[in-house]
């Protein structure tokens, strides 16, 4: 049971926390009507991870080697180009969040689409999606016997785990002001997209698409990717054990570029005063 | 904004299909069986020729699914019960890569490329 649960925990985590900043994204923003996007884009990732777990199970041949590899990767980078406009975005907003600032965030949900909104919430289920789907699908279907109920129990406490921290994120992020939220999260939105993109390129390296390179370094004797504590290190920041110089230099090199894009002239704004009482009054 | 974001996904996408392209069209590399059922991989030391690429052909034998990963080799694949997939493995330098069935992870075991 214990083994099933943190299978479907690690799985469900990141997507749990997608959402849960993106729904707090949009009630910061005064956008609560808006939470359709979020609710859609998840719902999406659902029906989609289904139907390719359905779909992997019907198909043979070429088409089941290559086509999930294929999403799966597809997945990856359309999640770092999203995530990257997103926190861009974040960024700007906060910049030019000195003045009036309901007016500010009324031309910000005019301006900025709001779709993409969806188009992470449906990346951040999806990822992983399909994966959970499998693996739950395989155990329901043993779920005859005790320890085979216990697995499945396990599983689904896993995920309900999962969900609930996604709420939990939602319930304190309310009560963080508007520009710590935006700062905090496009800072953890920086480095899980880095950590993406290093997965991306760490695949393309294994399918031979990249040439192969060597072996960054090794702490898997201070904390292995296998772990429970490496897993979600990884699956937060991107942690590896032993990367290859390849998956390394993308990582550095996305967060320079995204980095200078995110932070660069005028990043340290002169820290408002105003935002506070008119978002919490907002929010409440 | 939004043709840009159309471009960029559109771009993906072409990337994606010009690398399953050559994957497929490429030499016939040699085929390396595998099963894995619910206890153990089979063999759980798969010898091969180093420097030399190859497909490993993994069966699951078991009732639920199993996920083929291996952080060295950066593959994550999953095999429905009952199913068999065939991964294409790159070229290996001397060396021992451990793998592992993901949604299992008692079940072990590794690569041996020399």
């Amino acid at each position: 049971m214990g083994g099933t649960f943190v299978v479907t925990l690690r799985e469900g985590f990141e997507a749990a926390l997608i959402l849960g900043i993106v729904y707090t994204y949009l009630q910061k923003i005064g956008a609560e009507r808006h939470y359709r996007y979020a609710t859609r884009g998840g719902l999406l990732g659902v029906l989609a991870s289904i139907a390719l777990g359905v779909l992997v199970t019907a198909l043979s041949g070429p088409l089941l080697d290559l086509g999930p590899d294929l999403i799966g990767l597809g997945v990856i980078f359309v999640a770092v180009i999203v995530l990257t406009w997103h926190g861009y975005w974040m960024q700007q907003h906060a910049r030019a969040m000195k003045g009036d600032v309901q007016r500010k965030i009324d031309e910000a949900q005019a301006n900025h689409r709001l779709w993409i909104i969806g188009v992470i919430a449906f990346t951040g289920v999806f990822r992983e999606g399909a994966e959970t789907v499998l693996f739950l699908w395989g155990l329901l279907t043993q779920a005859t016997s005790t320890s085979g109920w216990a697995s499945a129990l396990g599983a689904i406490l896993g995920l309900v785990v999962a969900a609930l921290l996604g709420w939990a994120i939602f319930r304190g992020g309310r009560h963080i002001s508007l520009q710590r939220f935006f700062a905090v999260t496009s800072v953890f939105l920086l480095f899980l997209a880095a950590g993406m993109f290093s997965t991306g390129v760490g695949r393309l390296e294994g399918m031979g698409v990249l040439p192969q390179s060597p072996t960054a370094w090794d702490t898997s004797f201070v904390l292995d990717d296998h772990g429970f504590v490496g897993r979600f290190l990884n699956g937060l920041v991107g942690y590896r054990a032993r990367p290859s110089l390849l998956e390394a230099g993308g990582y550095l090199l996305y967060l320079i570029v995204a980095g200078a894009l995110l932070f660069k002239s005028g990043a340290s704004t002169p820290r408002s005063r105003a935002p506070r009482g008119r978002i919490s009054a907002h929010a409440a | 904004m939004r043709r840009t974001v159309a471009l960029l996904i559109a771009g993906v996408v072409a990337g994606l299909l010009s690398v399953a392209g050559p994957a497929v069209a490429a030499d016939a590399p040699p085929e390396i069986p595998l099963t894995v059922d619910t206890n153990q991989f089979q063999p759980a030391e798969v010898k091969v020729k180093a420097n030399t690429p190859f497909v490993l052909v993994i069966t699951n034998k078991g009732a639920k699914a199993a996920e083929f990963e291996s952080k060295e080799l950066r593959v994550e694949k999953v095999v429905p019960a009952g199913k068999t997939v065939n991964v294409r493995i790159r070229a290996l330098k001397p060396g021992t890569y451990p793998f592992a069935d993901d949604f299992n992870r008692q079940v072990t075991g590794r690569i041996v490329a020399e």
